[in-house]
């Protein structure tokens, strides 16, 4: 030990570096990596050795089609959480009076309720004895068209529960901006669209792509929502793996479902650093 | 240096054989005491099960039970596979049940412990003795249907002479059994299945589906709320709703009656405390004390001697029920699990 010590300072350094993010490293290896090594060895060794289970994945058709179908649904609800959230977090982030303190607890209410709730305060909303069908009749117009079990109400319940996470990612970077910035923009010129779409904007961007991932790879775990509201051709994945662990005990196949949906999302998310870079996520 | 290594060597020896001395020891310790973990649903359920079971199993053997939920499938294969026991005793349904033993994941029954309870031998089956009956049965609001609602599943396929909104349970092999009563196959004669003739005739029926339920609360809501007029329900969902006042009428015609087994995951160390309980609770008296709270059916016919007659004409085990009802097949379905929920999977999806 003693020797070690006297060996010269770079070496005690690089070791003490070294013990200072081996609990960091550790962690990752025990919580991310194994579990993941796991479900790939899984998926080619139960029930026993073989890549039939991929075999399976990709010649029946149902599994690339739902697959697909989740891809999609993951980004229509990112788009929908976007458009609805963008402006949103402006507003909250622009203004330092009361309205913004009301819609920053409005979000943070949405946020703490659990998404069980929400979905099913939406089957009440929309459903036959809801305020929709009751506005419906007020205003004489009849029978409201059907509204619940469609791959509209699970859209809407999925952007719903999504939503506060894209408004407080854009909601940290856009606090961040400095307001003298468009002030500066607009003395030299600029009108306010001008001033947002060429400073605010770009600058915000962060947080448009930080919420965009965060929202979706969220989605595309969804389970329970589109089960209750949507309609059996809004199938998400996770409901093929899920069924194939709970009802089935597959659990090699259901690992090599995840497998799969995890080479998707790091394609993806590898392609889109390719063009934006990933460390933009961190602001 | 080297006196230092092997100084640590023996320590690290001697602090492995302290880590591991209690997990060498807890048969005995742990049998000592005198606990069991029975696997549960939980709320209405376990009470039931406190009651009729949990109470009487500890006074009679001074065992103390300690309840467990949610009930995973999943989790009893985790259980064994990591053999770390989060409970000892579970129940499922016949074809659960039917995969489990399948996958080799029980543990042998104890026949002595059975045989000194005087358990009927028909209660055995493989690695479990049913418990009791659940249904799935046909279900209407009676307020849509003032005149008489469906009786039949061909009513149920007949949108023109009872039209209403529709709901089936997303199960492919209950579903497929309804499709093909519903076409005309006779009770006795359902299994094997025509996977064929049953989707065909589910083809009819699928544009009429407002909504494939799964959960059990969602199930309720649905009737609750008047979302859906006609459903093919638990039979103990549909009558929780009827004693709350929703206006429901249970049609038994054609009910899938299921059993339900108790089991003990495979390797568990209170094994034989486990077979003590499951021989324990399923005497007649102590079934009949839990089917009178919960509309289920008791698996032993000679529980209806303890359970009054108005009770026992809602559960799935009377025998004017059991005589419309027919049985999901497990031997011939576990084998094509797979292959039959793939298929629905995809049927559903397009």
């Amino acid at each position: 030990m003693h020797a070690v010590a006297q060996r010269g300072g770079w070496r005690t350094e690089t070791m003490a570096g070294g013990l200072m993010v081996a609990p960091a490293v550790l962690t990752i290896v025990a919580l991310f990596l194994v579990p993941i090594g796991y479900v790939l060895m899984l998926s080619v060794s139960d029930p026993s050795w073989s890549l039939e289970h991929y075999r399976r994945l990709f010649t029946v058709p149902l599994y690339a089609n739902v697959m697909l179908g989740t891809f999609r649904t993951a980004l229509i609800v990112t788009l929908a959480c976007l458009i609805l959230g963008y402006p949103l977090a402006y507003v909250m982030a622009r203004r330092n009076d009361a309205v913004a303190v009301i819609l920053l607890v409005a979000v943070g209410s949405s946020f703490w309720t659990g998404f069980i709730v929400r979905t099913y305060a939406w089957l009440v909303i929309l459903g036959n004895k809801g305020p929709v069908a009751a506005a419906y009749a007020f205003a004489g117009w009849g029978q409201p068209p059907q509204l619940l079990f469609t791959s509209f109400s699970a859209t809407l319940g999925m952007t719903h529960i999504l939503l506060p996470y894209m408004v407080l990612a854009l909601y940290g970077v856009m606090r961040k901006i400095d307001p003298s910035y468009l002030r500066a923009a607009e003395s030299l010129g600029a009108r306010p669209f001008a001033a947002f779409r060429r400073v605010f904007l770009p600058l915000s961007l962060p947080g448009v792509v930080n919420g965009s991932v965060l929202v979706f790879t969220m989605c595309l775990g969804f389970y329970i929502t589109p089960i209750l509201l949507g309609t059996p051709k809004d199938m998400m994945i996770s409901q093929l793996i899920s069924q194939q662990i709970e009802d089935l005990l597959a659990w090699g196949f259901a690992s090599a479902i995840a497998t799969v949906l995890l080479a998707a999302t790091v394609f993806l998310l590898a392609l889109y650093n390719r063009f934006a870079g990933l460390d933009r996520l961190w602001g | 240096m080297g006196r230092t290594g092997i100084g640590r060597r023996r320590w690290i020896k001697g602090a492995a054989a302290c880590a591991l001395a209690p997990a060498l020891l807890p048969r005995t310790s742990r049998a000592q005491n005198k606990m069991l973990l029975v696997n549960t649903w939980g709320g209405s359920f376990e009470e039931a099960q406190r009651l009729a079971y949990y109470g009487p199993f500890t006074e009679k053997h001074g065992v103390e039970i300690r309840p467990v939920s949610p009930m995973s499938f999943a989790k009893l294969k985790a259980q064994v596979q990591s053999r770390n026991y989060e409970w000892d005793v579970s129940s499922t349904g016949v074809v659960e049940f039917s995969l489990a033993m399948h996958e080799g994941l029980l543990e042998p029954i104890d026949l002595a412990a059975l045989a000194r309870a005087d358990v009927p031998q028909n209660l055995i089956l493989g690695n479990g003795v049913a418990n009791m009956s659940l249904a799935t049965v046909l279900t209407y609001r009676k307020d849509k249907f003032p005149n008489g609602g469906p009786a039949s599943w061909a009513d149920f396929w007949d949108v023109k002479r009872f039209p209403g909104t529709r709901s089936l349970y997303d199960r492919s092999h209950t579903s497929l059994a309804f499709a093909l009563l519903a076409d005309g196959v006779a009770l006795d004669r359902l299994y094997p299945l025509d996977i064929e003739r049953g989707f065909r005739k589910l083809g009819e029926i699928k544009p009429h589906i407002k909504v494939w339920w799964k959960e059990g609360a969602q199930s309720q809501q649905l009737m609750r709320d008047g979302e859906v007029d006609i459903m093919g329900m638990w039979n103990a969902r549909a009558q929780e709703l009827i004693d709350r006042g929703v206006p429901l009428e249970i049609v038994w015609n054609g009910a899938e009656n299921y059993m339900g087994f108790w089991f003990v995951p495979k390797g568990t160390p209170r094994a034989a405390l486990a077979w003590e309980f499951i021989a324990f609770a399923t005497q007649p008296e102590r079934q009949a004390a839990f089917c009178s709270r919960l509309p289920y059916g008791p698996s032993d016919p000679r529980a209806f001697a303890h359970i009054a007659p108005e009770v026992a004409r809602k559960m799935p085990t009377a025998p004017e029920h059991l005589r419309a009802s027919f049985s999901p097949d497990a031997a011939w379905l576990v084998p094509n699990l797979a292959r039959l929920r793939e298929r629905w999977a995809q049927w559903m999806a397009t």
